[in-house]
């Protein structure tokens, strides 16, 4: 029988049944008479409402219908099960769709019954059962990420305690390194070399306990910004020259120059590199080389890959889908001695894709590896693309596009202002005047966004946009100087009466456009708290 | 010309130690205090130029230091390097917003920290003061 939980006073229990067959509701709703259960019945016949219903209630179950009027299959529960990810689910399937039922299980619902073939009893019983695997299942979660918050804690603390006496240790070995406490024979500044050697390596062995409890808990924190990712490799490598001249190893670079600006952490990009470089070093042995490239890929026209190779001894295939995984040690490296924690390329696999790029690995066994990370291109027209869609809401007849102009090489530009005023000319010439805006131009390090306003439906945004693609293909004054990045993004319009003229909706919505875009170019986090500052429909 | 006055705030001994021998060799006069409150009472006895404060103090941690040197006329215009064991993703922007100059997360690279303190000590346009990211 289904009744409050055992041992406790009644506290009601609520049931959103989202069914919108009248007859397939009011049997579920004689079942549950039946069987005397101490319920509420909210019953709603479209999956809208029942999404609406959870965002304003916390219902104890939901008993899901799969087809509804505005939502079919697998889509219907996915919905559900996201919208609230706490509440348990028993859904109501036909007899024809059990393997789709099952489906839903295996993806997170609790329980399945198939309509016209449950009692009151099956039906009392399923709902109760799906209550207690919910109640533990979310009790588990809770006490997972207690877990996971204490060890958190316990590093963070326990990284703290280490650092002050190795901090003592660093001084002190420095001081006597620089000579600051009297004269060193060759030998004892040998030693304290590799005393200094020891303390760096357990210095950032360090910072990796406490990096790596963050990324398992979600909190290691990326703050994309537009960078040169050229500049990043170069400060890397004059980091690292010493270590690897150290152990005579050669470090070359390769870096297209026109690449674009990449959008990424500076820092994170920094800590990224400095681990595949430190790691390419500890497995190559003295004579080999290591190259560091930075490429575009035509098929991938979003990304710049960034590679590591050296002429290390290689990676078995068989333990190449696990050097990614956290405490994975390589066995047997040329400097077994030291084998670290096994959390660098755990952490560098994390950074990586929380920047929304991917990493891989390449080797022939006894003549190195390749590791190959992206990273996505900076593109203004992406990164206004939350502020100014309202999710679900698009209304076409407005369009924002951009077009960011990329300079191929400082000699090839030659006066940078003559090429904008040309650029400038070409887009005036491919848009509507009196109805599109072309709006105030953005410089940003080394290149140009322009921003139009189109008032135009899908179509025609895609016809403006082909027709400044060609132009800047074809322009005399652009060619083999700039690559033209050209990107449309329609807008939600904001509310109002619909019987003011276009021309003045375009330029309200051009003004928080500019000033949109004003505010979060510098800034690009800010624009996660930032809309469009018109209220959309 | 005067060498410049660095006040040093650790609660530790030896970290103290080790940091005052690094700053005298590198030509920089040095007084130190081991707690928050000693902090304030030396930065206006002594007056120095540059204040090195570690957060984890007894009698007001490094935090309340910043704040009081912030609230007072004279001393909120010394610049403060922070030098401490604390992890910068949780700590770094308080101790930035609370009108520190420059945050190093111990141990410091000697040579970042030596030259942090020299920009900071003499500006590059007179009547400015450096900022530090």
């Amino acid at each position: 029988m289904f009744t409050a939980q055992r041992g406790t006073v009644s506290n009601r229990h609520t049931v959103l049944l989202i069914e919108d067959n009248p007859g397939d509701a009011d049997l579920v709703r004689l079942r549950l008479v039946e069987s005397e259960s101490d319920v509420e019945v909210r019953c709603v016949d479209r999956l809208s409402a029942g999404l609406q219903h959870l965002g304003d209630e916390s219902p104890t179950l939901v008993l899901l219908d799969l087809n509804l009027p505005d939502s079919h299959g697998a889509e219907t529960f996915r919905k559900i099960l996201s919208k609230a990810p706490g509440v348990p689910v028993v859904v109501l399937s036909g007899q024809d769709d059990e393997e789709l039922a099952l489906k839903a299980v295996h993806q997170g619902v609790q329980d399945y019954l198939v309509k016209g073939e449950f009692n009151s009893t099956q039906l009392a019983r399923a709902m109760r059962y799906a209550i207690e695997r919910q109640a533990l299942l979310t009790s588990l979660d809770i006490s997972r990420r207690q877990q996971l918050e204490f060890k958190n804690q316990f590093l963070s603390h326990v990284s703290h305690e280490l650092r002050t006496p190795l901090t003592c240790i660093h001084q002190f070995v420095t001081l006597m390194l620089d000579g600051l406490t009297g004269p060193l024979v060759p030998q004892q500044t040998e030693h304290l070399e590799t005393v200094l050697r020891s303390t760096n390596q357990l210095r950032s062995m360090i910072g990796d306990l406490l990096e790596a409890t963050r990324v398992e808990s979600g909190k290691i924190r990326v703050e994309p910004q537009c960078i040169a990712i050229g500049e990043v490799i170069h400060q890397v490598l004059s980091m690292l020259r010493a270590s690897a001249q150290n152990k005579e190893i050669g470090l070359e670079i390769g870096v297209d120059t026109r690449i674009p600006l990449a959008f990424a952490d500076a820092d994170r990009m920094l800590q990224v590199l400095t681990n595949l470089l430190d790691n390419a070093i500890k497995f190559t042995a003295p004579g080999g080389s290591i190259m560091v490239k930075a490429f575009l890929l035509e098929s991938d026209p979003d990304f710049v890959y960034i590679s590591v190779s050296d002429t290390g001894r290689g990676i078995n295939p068989e333990v190449k889908a696990m050097i990614f995984e956290r405490l994975y040690q390589e066995p047997g490296t040329i400097d077994d001695s030291r084998k670290g924690l096994g959390l660098g390329l755990y952490i560098t696999r994390e950074i990586v894709s929380l920047h929304g790029g991917r990493i891989w690995v390449e080797s022939e066994p006894g003549h190195g590896s390749t590791f190959t990370f992206t990273l996505p291109l900076f593109s203004l027209a992406k990164l206004l693309l939350p502020a100014v869609v309202e999710e679900g809401k698009l209304r076409s007849s407005l369009s924002l596009i951009t077009v960011e102009l990329t300079p191929l090489s400082a000699q090839a530009v030659g006066n940078w202002r003559e090429l904008r005023r040309q650029c400038l000319e070409l887009l005036r010439s491919c848009i509507l005047a009196d109805k599109d805006l072309l709006l105030p131009t953005l410089g940003i390090e080394k290149r140009e966004a322009f921003l139009i306003l189109a008032a135009a439906d899908l179509h025609g945004t895609e016809v403006i946009t082909e027709r400044i693609r060609e132009q800047i293909m074809r322009s005399p004054d652009l060619q083999g100087r700039v690559v033209g990045n050209v990107s449309a993004v329609p807008i939600a319009l904001p509310t109002r009466d619909s019987s003011e003229p276009i021309e003045k909706q375009v330029q309200e919505v051009a003004d928080s456009v500019t000033e949109l875009v004003m505010a979060v170019l510098l800034k690009p986090k800010n624009l996660e708290q930032k809309k469009i500052n018109t209220k959309v429909n | 010309m005067d060498k410049a006055k660095i006040l040093i705030v650790d609660d530790d001994p030896d970290l103290r130690r080790g940091l005052n021998l690094r700053l005298r060799a590198n030509h920089y006069d040095t007084a130190y205090a081991t707690d928050g409150f000693s902090a304030i009472a030396m930065a206006q006895k002594e007056k120095p130029d540059l204040i090195i404060l570690d957060i984890g103090l007894p009698a007001g941690d490094g935090f309340v230091v910043l704040e009081r040197l912030q609230e007072n006329a004279t001393l909120s215009a010394i610049p403060v390097i922070v030098l401490t064991a604390r992890d910068p993703q949780a700590t770094r922007e308080k101790i930035m917003r609370g009108g520190a100059t420059a945050f190093f997360q111990k141990p410091a690279d000697n040579a970042e920290l030596l030259s942090t303190i020299r920009s900071v000590l003499s500006p590059p346009w007179p009547g400015t003061v450096a900022t530090m990211a």
